[in-house]
């Protein structure tokens, strides 16, 4: 009898079952209308518009991408190592403070990083107006909570003994501290500063697409003109930026060792901190509000929305995050599988790239012309986004795996296909698992961007709200979504402890 | 004459429901040179780190100078220095980093930040890595990149660069070789002084294997299930003596 055994493996490959229902979904609401659309689209990926015009708009553009994505990501990686070791034990025991501090501290964090910036962009922008600092701003509020879990997170890997060797020199406090979170700080920045750049990147994008700036706004015009090639232009110049950056990010050294160098780091460090806390207090005490007259107003505005409704889309969202995780699980591993040759790997990747590359939101967009918008649409959206995430992941990993046993089984005859999921995923699966549920923390926030425009969950509901300046709706399903996300984000730990 | 430096009294550790130190009294005066002998599992590092304040005993009174070891000062604290059994280097610093660390407590903030920076003077720090013998190549090098013994070294570096008078070792002499424990040995027993003008002697603790090495102190402590059994001038110490520690 041939029972199906529940492993990391068989785990990694299960979820695709969602596709089921989806497919159902999908199927029943497709029109054919719209191929012809997407045909074009497809088409003008390889035809983009390129003369005088465009260029000089795409730099004009991409400049503000880089200024909002770059600065964004500089005050949130500074602040975020701040909040960092302001929310980690090393931090607590050094300076004897309660522990309950450090709780109220990562709860408060928590709850910032469950909304995503996008949510915070829309607010802000419904309240200040569309304004270029707003993009900066959106970002960094859950950027600098997300950063200090990063960093929070290595500086819990401090050894406890060398804790105490320092502590029984009985070096001033401040002196202890730097010199044991030093390294751990150092080696975070380096691992995790290029791929937070990416985000950063990629999010200024996103909120381009909500009339911020930048690269994301002439995304958005051009794809609602229907102007693909265009569209294309605009998509392969932001794919240049995001490889330029990384390729700049790998040459810049960080050793601590070129006295200039780390001057100059300093300089830079400081220069952030005063520069983001006399803007931080401009801000407050120079900006009009526009619609948001007073805190009052949060309390006053009647709702609309009954128990039932809140449900309802509380329940949708879920859904919606579940049939996404599933896909960005099992997506990856299923074809990399199948299409286990040297060319198909070549194809995978750049798909995988695009999926990557293009917001999600434009993803939808595309979608969109030949389906209607349902649950299962914006699902297989996210879902398809963040497989392109988990699979460069795979890739990573499966490239620098050893291969000696893939190598051994088929030497035994045992076909590519057994031998690639025996003798390499098999040994990747609880690693790719543990990422999986990191990733599925961010895809329940990132619920919200499909929803605002699929019409699906508390996105979309959101989007109702705020238009109609409904502010007490808005604070419910502000509550809604940090719930989910803190709800989601204790399941996960859980998982990821019982993984590692 | 005597001044006192510890004072121990009557204390016990207890971890969970194991008694790992029990009731031990114990007096060190100043210039004393102390083995403490027990087999693995004693608990010589536990009496140890009792009396540098890592650990807080469960019961009893520790007294450093006469006064409660909780009312003294960073300062006054400071002026312990201990090599641990298990080093407790940085791994990520460098050698001479790590050496510097040892400096932190008569130095400001600022030095520290130096220090991370690696623009802060070394030469103490190098003085003290010469006489133990550690070669100029090793003075920039990670701490995960050294040898046992390079590594032991390093942390006696990082006591010494102190220039304290009081001495907590644990088993220093691993991973060494025999000249070197030699030379090790009179550099840790030897008196230090900083201000020329007070001349304290060194009061040593020293946590030992190797009986060979006991000529060189005054007196020995036998210690067996986290109880002193014995504590005698070396002189007075027979066979019979560690027939029942050991
Ligand atoms: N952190 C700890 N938690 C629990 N028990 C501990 C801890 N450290 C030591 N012990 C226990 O306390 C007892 C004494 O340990 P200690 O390290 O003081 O012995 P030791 O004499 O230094 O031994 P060795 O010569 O092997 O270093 C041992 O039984 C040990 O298992
Ligand atoms: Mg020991």
């Amino acid at each position: 009898m041939n029972k199906l055994k529940l492993n990391y493996t068989s785990l990694s490959f299960l979820p695709i079952l969602v596709c089921i229902p989806l497919g159902y979904q999908l199927v029943n609401n497709i029109h054919f209308g719209g191929f012809k659309l997407f045909q074009e689209f497809l088409i003008s990926a390889f035809n983009p518009k390129i003369d005088n015009e465009i260029i000089i708009t795409v730099i004009k553009r991409l400049n503000e991408t880089i200024l909002i994505g770059f600065f964004s990501w500089l005050v949130s990686i500074i602040f975020g190592a701040i909040f960092g070791i302001i929310s980690s034990n090393i931090f607590y025991k050094i300076f004897n403070i309660p522990n309950f501090f450090y709780r109220i501290i990562r709860f408060f964090l928590t709850i910032i990083r469950s909304i995503h910036e996008v949510v915070w962009g829309i607010i802000l922008m419904q309240i200040y107006g569309i304004n270029f600092s707003i993009g900066i701003i959106a970002i960094c509020i859950p950027y600098i909570a997300v950063n200090s879990k990063v960093f929070a997170e290595q500086l819990e890997t401090i050894d406890y003994k060398s804790f105490e060797s320092i502590n029984q020199i009985n070096a001033p406090k401040f002196s202890s501290l730097l010199t044991l979170i030093w390294n751990p700080i150092i080696n975070t920045f380096k691992n995790f500063g290029l791929y937070r750049l990416e985000c950063s990147i990629r999010s200024t994008v996103i909120l381009g697409l909500f009339g911020i700036g930048g690269i994301g706004t002439s995304i958005f015009l051009s794809f609602q003109t229907l102007n693909f090639r265009e569209l294309w232009t605009y998509l392969w110049s932001l794919a240049i930026l995001i490889i330029l950056s990384g390729l700049i990010f790998k040459k810049i050294k960080f050793n601590t060792t070129n006295k200039i160098l780390s001057i100059f780091f300093i300089a830079v460090f400081f220069i952030t901190i005063l520069f983001s806390f006399s803007y931080f207090l401009y801000f407050i005490f120079n900006n009009n509000f526009e619609n948001f007259n007073s805190v009052s107003s949060l309390f006053k505005s009647s709702s609309d929305l009954g128990l039932f409704d809140f449900l309802k889309l509380i329940l949708e969202t879920i859904i919606l995050t579940l049939l996404s995780t599933g896909i960005a699980i099992s997506l990856p591993p299923l074809v990399i599988g199948i299409f286990n040759n040297n060319s198909s790997k070549i194809f995978i990747k750049s798909f995988a790239f695009l999926l990557r590359l293009i917001p999600t939101p434009v993803i939808l967009l595309t979608l969109l012309t030949f389906n209607n918008p349902s649950l299962s649409l914006a699902a297989l959206t996210l879902g398809l986004h963040n497989a392109g995430i988990t699979s460069k992941l795979l890739f990573t990993n499966l490239d620098s795996q050893d291969k000696r046993n893939y190598i051994a089984m088929k030497s035994l005859g045992i076909s590519k296909k057994t031998s690639w999921l025996l003798g390499l995923f098999s040994q990747q699966a609880k690693s790719y698992l543990a990422y999986c549920a990191y990733r599925s923390d961010i895809i329940i926030r990132e619920t919200a961007i499909v929803g605002v425009i699929g019409s699906v969950g508390l996105g979309w509901q959101l989007q109702e709200s705020l238009s109609s300046f409904a502010w007490q709706e808005v604070t419910l399903v502000l509550i809604a979504y940090s719930s989910i996300a803190i709800v989601g984000e204790l399941i996960n730990g859980k998982i990821k402890n019982s993984l590692t | 004459m005597n001044n006192t430096v510890f004072e121990l009294e009557n204390i016990s550790y207890k971890y969970k429901n194991d008694l790992i130190l029990n009731k031990i009294n114990l007096k060190i005066n100043s210039g004393e040179k102390i083995a403490l002998l027990g087999k693995s599992g004693s608990g010589k590092t536990t009496l140890i780190s009792v009396l540098n304040g890592t650990i807080r005993p469960t019961q009893g009174k520790v007294k450093l100078f006469n006064e409660s070891f909780e009312e003294l000062d960073r300062k006054q604290k400071s002026k312990i220095t201990t090599i641990w059994q298990d080093l407790r280097l940085i791994e990520d610093l460098s050698a001479e980093q790590n050496v510097n660390c040892g400096l932190l407590a008569e130095n400001n903030f600022y030095f520290a930040f130096k220090n991370l920076l690696n623009i802060s003077s070394f030469k103490k720090a190098h003085k003290y890595m010469k006489l133990c013998r550690l070669h100029n190549s090793i003075y920039d090098k990670k701490i995960r990149k050294l040898s046992g013994g390079q590594k032991q070294r390093v942390a006696i570096a990082r006591s010494l660069i102190q220039e304290s008078n009081i001495l907590l070792a644990d088993e220093p002499f691993n991973n060494l070789d025999p000249k070197l424990i030699t030379t090790i040995k009179n550099l840790l027993l030897e008196n230090v002084d900083k201000n020329k003008t007070k001349k304290s002697p060194k009061t040593a603790l020293v946590a030992l294997h190797r009986l060979d090495l006991l000529k060189d102190f005054d007196k020995v402590i036998g210690i067996r299930d986290g109880k002193i059994f014995f504590n005698i001038k070396r002189n007075n110490l027979k066979k019979i003596h560690l027939e029942k520690i050991y």
